[in-house]
């Protein structure tokens, strides 16, 4: 644009540079996405039904909740919650097969 | 010997029960052959002359053959053949005679000791799901990251000249282009634009789809989104006058004058089509000046509109622009929320989803719109009409908020007084020298 005889003068101005202010998400709770948080609760719930119960398909899903919840986390987000829960959910499966080495039978 | 003692046991009541068939225990004779005599139904198919040797057996042989050629028809089925046996020989047997009417049960081995892998076939299609999530969750973020890269390689040149700042994560000490986008997610990136005449900043965030999450993948099998590119353009006081303007796609519109604070008090009209200013069907006006929308308008406005009304999902421009509504709780005192004047811009990226790093190039027409409009709003003057207009609106929406909260701040007044009458009394109380406490009292 610079080499254009004809285009506007330079419109940038190096003294109104403004700094990147995170937008505080206290302002608009509505826009953030609640999939990362019900998804741990619910991993974290599950995992423990599949070791309180000796569940295995409990403990399964627990570890595929606690997969979406780490898809779906924002970067921002403190990775020893997700950590947390994942080893939850991997030690209700391996707790399960220990006590009950039986393969899971389907419902049907 | 104690299955030997079983065994003569049952031979013993087996012989009591061919007693008690009825034959008397004196009739029995004690030849050899007597007891074939008893048998009756059992005795195979002889002539009836055969090896008796006495005369009374003689007899009752042929009474007995008779008896036991009747016998014969009535109980005898040619299944049961095999089933004819010499009574003398199965002795000990009668009573543990095998039923061989009763269905065999073949019973399963239980799973866990048939010791193969083939019986865990629930749990290879568990690791199997788990897998085939990491696959996708690998391939969805390496596909989002390319079309973030592919749009700012597009978008950079255009960004560079117009800013001076562009990109920064905020956290530098100096304000220097980091020159590349920060990632928030796997799915969303943002940059913030900033040093420029007219404005004080622009934020470009990428809202890609979830191609990392596999349900959201298979979600959108079933309803097909796009991707979306949101501009937010901040402006100082000066760069604009008093107006409430947004035109997009009847649905955008639909939504926004819910869901939008200014949308909804400024422009409560329904949305109109723009089709006086030559738009295509699809697209809606909602404004609050019609001033403002002839300003808004002009020929270059309606060229970019028109040429790319497939990607627009929304364009709003506001001076009272504080986002979406908010629900406040009950018994809240509400401030009227914090205003600034904004542009917004919601496009959407080719491809529905399926879209390829190519899609990119196609938005950077839309950038060129965003800084004409920047420039355009700066230009943009209502006349006088129309600046007493957009006053008057607002000191409506002013008064309707002050009464709409005027018994929630009256609560809160209250509720403040006798807060503070509480607080002098405790303080009067907790006073321990009592020539004070009468002082304060009386004061």
């Amino acid at each position: 644009m610079s080499s254009n005889p004809n285009s506007m003068p330079d419109p940038r101005r190096p003294n109104k540079i403004l700094r990147y202010k995170p937008p505080s998400t206290e302002s608009n709770p509505a826009l953030e996405d609640p999939t990362p948080d019900y998804m741990n609760l619910l991993g974290m719930i599950f995992s423990m039904c599949g070791l309180m119960l000796k569940l295995k398909w409990c403990a399964w899903i627990a570890v595929y909740c606690s997969f979406i919840s780490f898809a779906n986390s924002r970067s921002s987000e403190d990775t020893k919650q997700m950590m947390s829960s994942f080893m939850l959910s991997i030690s209700a499966v391996v707790m399960s097969y220990l006590q009950n080495p039986q393969p899971m039978s389907p419902p049907w | 010997m104690f299955p030997l003692l079983l065994l003569l046991l049952s031979g013993a009541s087996a012989r009591f029960d061919d007693f008690d068939e009825g034959d008397d225990l004196v009739e029995f004779d004690d030849n050899d052959f007597a007891e074939f005599e008893d048998v009756s139904e059992d005795l195979p198919t002889e002539p009836p002359a055969r090896t008796v040797t006495t005369e009374d057996d003689e007899d009752e042989a042929t009474v007995e053959v008779e008896d036991n050629q009747e016998d014969f028809e009535d109980s005898e089925t040619p299944d049961e053949d095999i089933y004819k046996y010499d009574a003398e020989e199965f002795e000990g047997f009668e009573k543990s005679n095998p039923s061989f009417n009763d269905p065999i049960n073949i019973l399963t081995v239980p799973s866990h000791l048939q010791n193969s892998w083939e019986s865990y076939y629930m749990e290879i299609l568990m690791v199997t799901g788990l897998l085939a999530y990491i696959m996708n969750y690998i391939i969805g973020k390496n596909k989002n990251s390319r079309l973030a890269q592919a749009w700012y390689n597009s978008h950079k040149e255009l960004l560079e000249s117009n800013f001076a700042l562009v990109g920064d994560d905020g956290t530098s000490k100096e304000a220097l282009s980091t020159g590349k986008l920060n990632q928030e997610n796997e799915h969303i990136y943002n940059l913030w634009c900033s040093g420029r005449v007219c404005c004080e900043g622009m934020l470009l965030q990428l809202k890609f789809l979830k191609r990392q999450d596999l349900l959201n993948v298979l979600a959108r099998m079933m309803k097909p989104a796009c991707d979306q590119v949101q501009i937010k353009v901040t402006l100082n006081d000066e760069d604009m006058d008093t107006f409430v303007f947004a035109v997009g796609t009847k649905k955008a519109m639909a939504r926004m004058q819910k869901e939008m604070q200014d949308l909804s008090e400024f422009c409560s009209d329904k949305p109109k089509s723009g089709a006086k200013y030559g738009l295509p069907e699809s697209l809606a006006i909602l404004s609050e000046l019609g001033e403002a929308t002839e300003g808004v308008m002009d020929n270059k406005m309606v060229h970019f509109l028109i040429n790319h009304a497939d990607k627009i999902e929304s364009i709003h421009f506001s001076d009272q622009f504080s986002g979406p509504k908010i629900m406040q709780e009950e018994g809240q005192p509400l401030k009227l929320p914090e205003t600034k004047k904004t542009l917004l811009f919601t496009f959407n990226v080719p491809g529905m989803g399926n879209t390829s790093p190519k899609d990119m190039e196609a938005l950077l027409p839309l950038m060129n719109m965003v800084i004409f409009s920047i420039d355009k709003v700066k230009k943009l003057h209502l006349n006088r009409e129309g600046k007493q207009k957009a006053e008057k609106n607002r000191a409506r929406v002013e008064e309707n908020f002050l009464k709409q909260t005027h018994g929630q701040r009256q609560e809160a007044a209250q509720s403040r007084r006798e807060e503070k009458k509480r607080a002098e009394k405790e303080r009067i109380m907790s006073e321990e020298d009592p020539e004070r406490q009468r002082r304060l009292e009386v004061g």
